[in-house]
Order: structure tokens, then sequence, then C-alpha cells
């Protein structure tokens, strides 16, 4: 979080500060403030102290003031940043460990306007592929040749698909699933927003293996044209457990993509409740995420669209909007930039229901891409940054198969290596970063060598 | 409808898992199935009417679990 942080220095500092000829800096008047990245760019300044003007309340500011900035009154201000991690106890503490210290105050990033939903698009797909550094990914063989990526969403047409990318695709409808009740073949689903994630994973991963899953086209009671239940998705996972172990175990390669989640308690049991579903890592679903992971698979969840800046009408978590398997610990969430690199208002922040840190890092969206809801209509939503992302584990799988650099090392790597947004490594907007192909090529050349 | 779970030997049957838990096939999403979750504890999941779901000895079946609807994050409104 970053913070402005008033102190109370000696007089001789306050007067330096409060002092247009002279030029004192963060270090002369706060130097190591414990917990604290102090930012050395900003320049301190003197706040003023307010005074009754005749003998009041000096707790008051309803009443006639005057403001002092005598050395002995004024205090002084300086920029900052505290990690998220128990930021309430890092808050009350530090004026306890600093006597210095007078108080501390968020300092909101001051956004005029921040990419929200109903925005045109930011930039288009190409810009992603230069940010994603497709081509240094391809020239290191990482195109998502032989990896089988699976798409559980609303169907996809390769069609459309296809005549977007310019490029022909591969969808393996033998390993191909769709939930009882779902008619329709593999690759031949209405352009919707399956298509539009498949496009999205296809960036960085043009010659990755599509596995179609429409689980969200579920008709199961309590279902609609475009919602599943979580028993699909339940079902989902069992079938792509039986893909993974149909392949080699020195080269198993699977990447699932999830672009949904549960937007609502109402249909949760409470929190507590052990048949909970978004604070309850036993749940049956979390569970089988586990397992999945366990076994080699790597899966990527959107962290949602219930950012504070602009959060999507359905959000009705009053608060920590990133639950179930979109929190998992065994899963990379992902936010979501657009091609400025800004993380966009809808994006959902930490902390996560059944891990604190998330989302892990952010991946690009509100891109101009597939054109799945309309020629002028961007790929957004986290829903986009998820596949994205997905494109870039698939990528790197093509070499890096799951026996060779396991789940886990690779979501901690794609964490070491995003570019980090923050002063503090990991905060609750973009989690470790955006995601940098470039950094993931230069830590599994130096890898490789040390293998070798 | 609710998801419960039952421990069952390997390669389990519906039918095996609807009679450890006493239910019958009104009782349950057939069309669903028995689903593994997690091949290394032998543990089943099926979707159960919530009525059946409270009947079931905890001795047998675990849950009921929430089964809620889930939507796609985009495009956001």
């Amino acid at each position: 979080m970053r913070v402005l942080i008033q102190l109370r220095p000696s007089p001789d500092v306050v007067a330096a500060v409060a002092d247009p000829g002279a030029t004192a800096t963060t270090a002369d008047v706060a130097d190591g403030l414990p917990g604290v990245a102090l930012d050395p760019s900003f320049t301190p300044v003197a706040v003023p102290r307010p005074m009754p003007v005749t003998g009041g309340d000096p707790l008051s500011l309803n009443q006639a003031l005057t403001f002092s900035l005598a050395a002995e009154d004024a205090t002084v201000m300086v920029r900052g940043e505290i990690s998220d991690d128990e930021l309430s106890t890092r808050l009350t503490l530090l004026p306890a460990l600093h006597r210095d210290v007078v108080g501390v105050f968020a300092d909101p990033v001051i956004e005029p306007n921040p990419t929200c939903g109903g925005d045109g698009p930011v930039g288009d797909w190409h810009d992603v592929e230069r940010l994603l550094d497709v081509a240094g990914l391809g020239a290191e063989g990482m195109d998502g040749s032989g990896v089988a990526l699976a798409v559980l969403d609303t169907g996809i047409n390769t069609a459309h698909v296809t005549h977007r990318l310019g490029r022909d695709l591969t969808l393996d409808a033998a390993r191909s699933w769709n939930p009882d009740g779902v008619h329709g073949t593999p690759g031949g689903f209405p352009v919707d927003h399956g298509s539009m994630c498949a496009f999205d994973a296809l960036i960085a991963a043009p010659r990755a293996t599509l596995l179609d899953l429409p689980v969200l086209l579920s008709r199961r009671p309590g279902g609609s044209a475009l919602d599943g239940m979580l028993s699909d998705a339940v079902a989902a996972f069992a079938h792509l457990r039986t893909v993974l172990e149909d392949q080699p175990a020195e080269s198993r390669a699977l990447v699932i993509t999830n672009s949904w989640g549960s937007f609502s308690p109402r249909w949760d049991f409470p929190v507590g409740h052990p048949g909970n579903y978004s604070d309850n890592p036993a749940h049956p679903f979390n569970l089988i995420v586990s397992s999945l992971e366990q076994a080699g698979a790597d899966v990527l969840f959107a962290a949602g669209n219930c950012g504070r800046e602009c959060r999507d009408s359905r959000c009705a978590y009053p608060d920590r909007p990133i639950t179930g398997a979109n929190s998992h610990p065994g899963v990379l969430s992902i936010g979501g930039v657009d091609t400025a690199g800004e993380r966009v208002g809808y994006s959902s922040q930490g902390p996560g229901r059944l891990t604190s840190r998330k989302p892990d890092i952010c991946s690009y969206t509100h891109f101009s891409g597939s054109g799945a809801f309309g020629d002028r209509e961007p790929d957004s939503g986290t829903s986009a940054a998820c596949p994205v992302a997905a494109g870039v584990v698939a990528a790197v799988r093509t070499v890096w198969p799951a026996s060779r650099l396991a789940p886990a090392q690779l979501r901690t790597l794609l964490r070491r290596t995003a570019d980090d947004r923050s002063d503090v490594g990991f905060d609750f907007d973009y989690g470790y970063g955006v995601i940098d192909a470039s950094g993931v090529i230069s830590s599994l050349r130096r890898r490789a060598a040390r293998v070798a | 409808m609710v998801l419960v779970t039952v421990r069952l030997a390997p390669r389990a049957t519906l039918e095996q898992a609807m009679r450890r838990l006493k239910l019958s096939e009104k009782d349950v999403d057939t069309g669903y199935g028995l689903v593994l979750i997690d091949p290394g504890e032998d543990l089943y999941g099926l979707r159960v009417s919530e009525a059946a779901a409270r009947r079931i000895d905890p001795s047998a079946g675990g849950g009921p679990y929430a089964d809620p609807p889930i939507e796609p994050y985009g495009p956001p409104d």
C-alpha cells in the first residue's frame, strides 16, 4: 500500500523542509523507517499545524483556525510503501516503533480514467504479441507444439478463431469433453466468450492443441444459457485428469485456463459451514484442483472483474471478491492490465479467500483481438487476461514439461520474473507484477545451463 | 441440488455409490453420474437433492457441498 507518513523530526529539520531555499531530502527527514520502502524521489513537504484562533478546542477542525509553519509547530510528510501483508498490524506498530511518526495515511493512486468495462480497446493483439515477446518465445522453440491447452468456457468456434488469427489452429476433439446435456461438436460452438479465450490463449502459444470443454453451457437445474454449475467444472477436471494421465509421465504438458467464477455468495453455504465453497479448501472442486495440480497440470484462473474502481454489477461479495478456486494456492490467479501496462479498473484486488496473496500476477486485457463480441469490442475482463497468460505457460511447456519444471516451480518463476509494479514485491492490485515473457526466457536459459 | 462425496473402491460405479449412501435414482442426478475427485483418496462426488443429502449418514458420505452457478468473467459491464 502506498502511504503518506507524517513525521515530527527536530525543529531544524522541519525548518529546512519548510524553507523553499533549502533542499531537504527524504533521507534527511526519515532515514530508515522500519518496514517502509521510502520514496527517495519525493521531496518532503512541510505540513502546517492547525491552531484555534482564540484558545478553542485544540482537537477540533470545525472552528476558526490559523495554520503555523513554525519549526516547533509544523510536521513533515514523506512518501513510501508498506507491504500489503498484515497491513493493519504494520500501520498500528509503526508509530510505536518510531517516535517521530505522527500518522500514516493512504496515498491512493490518482487515476482519473482507469480502463473500465464499456471503454473502447486499448491497443490490439499484435501489441500483446510484442509485449509478450512472442518472437522471442518462438526463437526458443516455445510455441505450444504438443502442449494440450484446455479452455473451460462456453465452447470454441474454430472457424471464427482461425479467421481472426489469420492462421490455422489445432483442436483435439477426441480429448475435448461436453458436460452431460450439452450437445455440440468441439470447435463448433457459437462465437462467444469461449472463442475469445481460445483466441487469446493462442497469441503466445500459436501451435498449442486446444481442448474444448464448454462447461458454461450446462443446462443443469439452476443453470442458464451462459452459466454452468460448479459440479460441471468438477466433472471437467476429472476428465482432464484422464487426459493428463494418458500422457507419458516424462512429457506431461496440460494447461487449463478458467475465465469464470462465482459472482455471489447467494448460492453458497455461509463461510464457516463445512459445505461452503468460497472459503473452504476442502470443497470437492478445490480438492480436485489440488489433485490435478499435483499430477502436473498448470491451472490458471481469472481473478475476476470486481475491482473497486469499476466493478461488474454482478459482483455481490461485499469484500475479498477473489473466491474459491480463483484464490487457490495451487493455481495462478490472473489480474488484468491494459496494453499500456496499467491495471484495468475492474480487475479484482486481493486478498484472496483461500490464499491471501492473490492475484498472483497480471496479464494483458482490453485489447482489440478476437472480435467475439463485435468488431469494435475489445477482448476484455480478466477473462481475456487469463488465457493470454495461459498461452505463455503453454509456450514454456513446449520445452519444459512438468517433469522438468513442476507447476509450483513454474508459478514461482512467473511471479519472480514479473514486472513489479510496486516497491515491495507484492501488492493486492498487481500481485507480483505484470507477466514478463522475456524475463521468463532469460530465467529458463539460466536454469537450463545449470541443469546441463 | 448439492454435491456429496463418498469413499469407494477404485473404478467404482454410481450404483455402488447409491447403495453406500442409501439413495435411489430419484435422489440423484444420474446424468451427472459419479466423478472421481481424488484418486489418491478414492474419493468420488455426485449430485443429489438437498433432501437426500440431509438423509445421508455422515459416516457413509461427506457434504453437502455447495454447487453454485458459475459465470464467465467478461466482458465486464
